[in-house]
């Protein structure tokens, strides 16, 4: 039989009665096991998901105005620190300079990033796979796309500056 | 991620992507043991070895998210990759992996993926990708999810 364990699962509900008390015994059951979840296991968890978050991002990006590196710092940060400033400590930065950063009053100093891409090594570890290029990749997809979103506000001021004085024939 | 070919043992990168429309009019009873055009409304993913239009593996799920789950509906693998004569292996832990994936990066430390196979087979699925069982249900979560994801989803 285990042969053929492997060819193929239909779970398809076959009636809102089977599906809805599945459901509720899934859920009671499973209540259970999370209140067993050790703090290590649900840091581990978000530390995935924030990983997964940022793949998600360089797969997708997403041409609008918001912070994504910003957010995924802070949820980085959040989620392995219960105060900002340790982790500022950590990294050899002012708490100042990490808070301008989170909040967008600053943009990240080189130093800033690779000090950030060490100290994620150290953590992911013993987590999942992360690349060392994440947080680099996350940055600059951020600036490709609020580059790009905003043409409306920089192109008119930028476009005076630009003339080409050779024609290319089409 | 990669699958396994069992005859050489060379590992093959492979990328699990939506079904689109046209591809419904291949994914028949023949090659995919279950009629999969009537999961066309459905999440339906394919597996493919990377750079190969060769459809390999299917899952159809659901997504519920005020219960904190993705429920796999469908699942299979192939004709010719089933059973012992199988030409890649690894196909169905890729596939069960994407789901989970996609469950951790929706529910964080919630995340639960769950199906409910034939009696015969559910030990199967416990045994391998160590699942808890409720009832005739099956499910894997925290931490349990963690380690199948480290376990599949690696270059």
């Amino acid at each position: 039989m285990i042969e053929d364990s492997e060819y193929g699962v239909d779970s398809r509900y076959k009636s809102v009665k089977e599906r809805e008390s599945d459901a509720t015994a899934l859920m009671e059951a499973r209540l259970i096991r999370m209140k067993n979840l050790s703090k290590d296991q649900i840091i581990r968890s978000k530390l995935l998901q924030l990983k997964l978050k940022m793949e998600e991002y360089l797969k997708n990006p997403v041409y609008d105005n918001r912070n994504y590196f910003s957010e995924f710092l802070a949820l980085y940060v959040d989620t392995i620190y219960a105060k900002r400033s340790v982790f500022a400590k950590d990294i050899d930065i002012a708490p100042v300079s990490l808070s301008q950063v989170i909040n967008n009053h600053r943009e990240p100093k080189d130093d800033f990033i690779l000090r950030l891409i060490i100290h994620s090594e150290m953590v992911f570890k013993n987590v999942c796979e992360f690349h060392n290029k994440t947080w680099y990749q996350v940055y600059f997809q951020e600036k490709i796309c609020g580059t790009m979103s905003s043409q409306e506000k920089w192109r008119p001021e930028i476009e005076k500056h630009v003339r080409l004085s050779k024609s290319i024939k089409d | 991620m990669k699958i396994l070919d069992t005859s050489t043992g060379k590992e093959y990168p492979i990328e699990i992507l939506p079904v689109e429309s046209e591809d419904f009019n291949l994914l028949g009873k023949g090659r995919y043991f279950f009629d999969w055009r009537i999961e066309r409304n459905q999440e339906v993913y394919k597996l493919q070895i990377s750079g190969s239009s060769d459809i390999l593996g299917l899952v159809s799920m659901e997504r519920i998210p005020n219960e904190w789950r993705i429920h796999i509906r469908l699942l299979t693998v192939s004709k010719e990759n089933k059973g012992n004569g199988k030409k890649y292996d690894k196909i169905t832990g890729n596939l069960i992996t994407h789901v989970a994936k996609i469950a951790v990066l929706q529910f964080g430390e919630l995340a639960c993926v769950s199906l409910k196979p034939k009696s015969q087979i559910a030990q199967h699925y416990i045994d391998k990708y160590n699942m808890n069982v409720t009832g005739m249900s099956l499910s894997i979560e925290v931490p349990e999810i963690l380690d199948l994801i480290n376990l599949y989803d690696h270059d």
